[in-house]
């Protein structure tokens, strides 16, 4: 009897644990699946990495399938996976009909033929006209060496300074305005993390990994480039830079230490009152609209670096990183048609509006982004699109293959070190030393 | 000497074939065939998409074998067996033979243990994570003190490894169980007349009786602690001032094949890994003889 029991239990855990492998194989078939949507079905497949933006783009994809009769099933797969999968469906052949295109591997996409060429799509149709959307995004997607267009904006996002206001009222600290500058931002920080001391808050909470939204802005209103704009090299080893980064490194010294950002994440610290300010991209706003204290948070404009020293924001004193997404197609959908009905679809004026009214997204397209302004009720979320209209913008640093010395300057040999030893002005200089040599040599290596 | 087939075991063995067909096929196809593309993938520079191949030699072997973090890595992968093979064994030993005596709740308890088998990886990692966080977990919490468990290169190596030993006790003793089930009573009887039981029978009978079990599992344990990959990367954040001291050769692999796209470089760290457990297999087998004890 009690033999039987064992059996019984050992099967049972065997059939568990096997409903779990199935549980995620299938759910692994399940996005390589939408790897295969271009079975003619009739239905396209698309995929997209954030599922914040699911309801609203099904929303807007649900419109065109009354119009064009072809049904649109949209795939999430996280960003890690997505470009592991991506990539395995380009290699074998099997790619989704549509889905997002990003600056990291654009090039590589484009160069390899993988994705479907738009440009005879583009002159027949009425609703696009390149003109209308940020440069940035439009080049970012046109091919080097054949001037062709692959994929088209969906979006553009921006940066801005997320505070506490309760840590702020807590220990009577005025609350950042548009008019700091990172000096104030130092100060402010090192009052909170004196103050908070005992309470375990912190005024400021940056990683390596905060880039596009943190330091990289920082070393831009200084003067340095990550990237420079030809897309073939650096600044970040410049005194410029490097004088930004020194600006960072005496944040550094009162914000949360590396370790901390590092276990528990800069977002999670914020949301649970331990730090007092970060920095984030409009992509994330919804995050902390629909968080549990999200009454007491409050965005200001990204500050400015008061180079030439006379108390006010210049040209160029003021900078923002931006980055746009691109709707793309696979160059062998069984589909292309449709396919591209559906991207100029999403990419033309109406859905573009929709897309910002309904919080999705701010747009690709250029002056339609008042109505994202509006779209979080109760939350004040101007300062991303001020930032282009009082700052300046420079597109996310990227060469053809991002990935690799972005990794790199997060780790030890980057910027980890000076992270971890913020209250040594030379180690920050070394750092940047070492990063203007593995851009290069990433550089040199594609 | 070999004797010439009959008709009748000529058909006998056309049948067998038949029947391994299916197997053969699926270890040819996913099996085989990786194997080799990988051996002559280590000698290229691999173009974007699988596409453009360039042969370069030895490049990328002469890199690998002379870059630190490739030691290191095989360094950090080693001392997590060094954890978890040695106690998720003696743990899951211990566990079996208390589990094999008639005791109230007994299954229970050896579903108890054998859970953890149960979960998924990632979902035992992302749990582990957040046990061991600094600000909020639970133990230093509980216990009042302010330990980097997963930040600390010091202790990082053990905290991962404790995970993997947590999450194959189950596995482990359920193998002993088997091979408990096996050793005839009698010899506890005849023993017991001579007046050895309790922890002198454990040593004199059910040790040596168990040694095949005990090597198998040994064996495959070794294999499995250095393909070692999913706690490293599910626990610790890329940023993380431990990771060197503690990511597995497979992390390695896992970072230049499939986060930097260069599949040449990733192949040849892998074929490092492979050359290494063939080393570690070949001792094995040799050793056998002399450890463990045939009936």
């Amino acid at each position: 009897m009690k033999r039987k029991l064992l059996a019984a239990t050992l099967t049972t855990a065997m059939v568990l644990s096997l409903a779990a492998c199935g549980g995620s194989s299938s759910s692994s078939s399940g996005t390589a699946a939408s790897g295969s949507g271009s079975s003619g079905s009739g239905e396209l497949q698309v995929n997209i990495w954030d599922n914040n933006q699911l309801a609203g783009l099904q929303q807007i994809a649900d419109e065109w399938t009354e119009e064009s009769g072809v049904k649109v099933k949209i795939n999430v797969v996280d960003w890690d996976n997505y470009w592991t999968l991506l990539e395995a469906g380009a290699s074998g052949g099997q790619m989704p009909d549509v889905f997002w295109m990003h600056s990291n591997t654009a090039q590589m996409y484009m160069e390899n033929d993988l994705l479907l060429n738009l440009d005879d799509y583009i002159a027949k149709d009425d609703a696009i006209d390149l003109a209308n959307y940020y440069e940035g995004v439009v080049e970012l997607y046109n091919r080097d060496d054949n001037g062709s267009q692959y994929a088209l904006p969906k979006d553009h996002d921006t940066i801005a300074l997320l505070y506490n206001k309760a840590i702020f009222d807590k220990y009577s600290v005025e609350y950042p305005t548009d008019d700091w500058t990172w000096e104030d931002v130092r100060d402010a920080a090192t009052k909170i993390s004196e103050a908070g001391k005992a309470d375990g808050i912190y005024g400021y909470a940056i990683n390596t990994s905060n880039n596009q939204d943190g330091w990289y802005n920082i070393i831009y209103d200084y003067g340095g480039q990550v990237i420079t704009e030809d897309h073939k090299g650096t600044t970040i080893g410049s005194d410029e830079a490097k004088a930004g980064m020194e600006m960072l490194r005496q944040i550094l010294e009162v914000a949360a230490p590396q370790t901390v950002v590092a276990e528990t994440g800069t977002d999670s610290l914020f949301n649970s009152g331990l730090a007092a300010m970060i920095t984030q991209g409009s992509w994330m706003i919804n995050t902390f609209y629909k968080a549990e204290h999200h009454d007491d948070y409050a965005w200001a404009m990204l500050p400015y670096a008061d180079v030439n020293g006379n108390g006010q924001c210049d040209k160029g004193e003021r900078y923002s990183a931006y980055n746009g997404l691109g709707w793309a197609a696979a160059a062998n959908t069984a589909n292309p048609d449709a396919a591209y009905s559906l991207i100029s679809y999403f990419c033309s004026e109406k859905a573009q509006k929709e897309q910002a009214a309904l919080g999705v997204t701010m747009g690709g397209m250029k002056g339609i982004s008042e109505d994202f302004a509006n779209a979080f009720e109760g939350m004040d979320v101007s300062a991303f699109t001020r930032a282009e209209e009082e700052g300046e913008l420079f597109f996310r640093p990227y060469t053809r293959n991002t990935t690799v010395w972005e990794d790199a300057l997060q780790q030890n040999g980057g910027f980890l070190d000076a992270w971890l030893n913020p209250s040594d002005p030379a180690v920050m200089a070394k750092a940047c030393d070492n990063a203007q040599k593995i851009i290069e040599d990433a550089i040199a290596a594609e | 000497m070999k004797q010439k087939m009959t008709v009748a075991e000529k058909r006998e063995a056309r049948w067998a074939y038949l029947f391994v067909f299916p197997t053969m096929l699926g270890l040819i196809v996913l099996n085989f065939y990786p194997f080799f593309n990988t051996i002559y993938q280590s000698f290229c520079k691999t173009g974007d998409f699988g596409k453009g191949n360039k042969l370069v030699g030895l490049l990328n072997y002469k890199m690998v074998l002379t870059r630190a973090e490739t030691w290191q890595s095989l360094w950090n992968t080693v001392k997590y067996a060094i954890i978890e093979v040695p106690f998720g064994i003696v743990i899951a030993l211990l566990l079996a033979v208390l589990l094999n005596k008639k005791i109230a709740g007994r299954s229970i308890y050896r579903t108890i243990f054998f859970l953890p088998m149960v979960c998924a990886p990632a979902a035992v990692a992302m749990v582990w994570k957040w046990l061991y966080n600094t600000q909020f977990g639970l133990l230093n919490n509980v216990f009042h003190t302010r330990i980097e468990w997963i930040s600390n290169p010091k202790i990082a190596w053990i905290s991962i490894g404790i995970i993997g030993v947590w999450s194959i006790i189950g596995y482990n003793m359920v193998l002993f169980i088997g091979g408990l089930q096996e050793i005839p009573g009698d010899y506890y009887e005849a023993a017991s007349i001579d007046g050895a039981t309790g922890v002198r029978a454990f040593f004199n009978i059910t040790l040596p009786l168990l040694s095949p079990t005990t090597f198998f599992i040994v064996q495959t344990r070794i294999i499995g602690a250095l393909t070692i990959f999913d706690l490293m990367f599910m626990v610790m954040d890329k940023t993380n001032v431990a990771l060197p001291k503690v990511q597995s050769i497979v992390y390695l692999f896992y970072q230049y094949a499939f986060t930097n796209g260069d599949k040449g470089y990733g192949a040849t760290l892998v074929m490092v890994l492979v050359a290494f457990i063939m080393i570690i297999t070949f001792i094995l087998q040799k050793a056998e003889k002399h450890i463990v004890y045939h009936n």
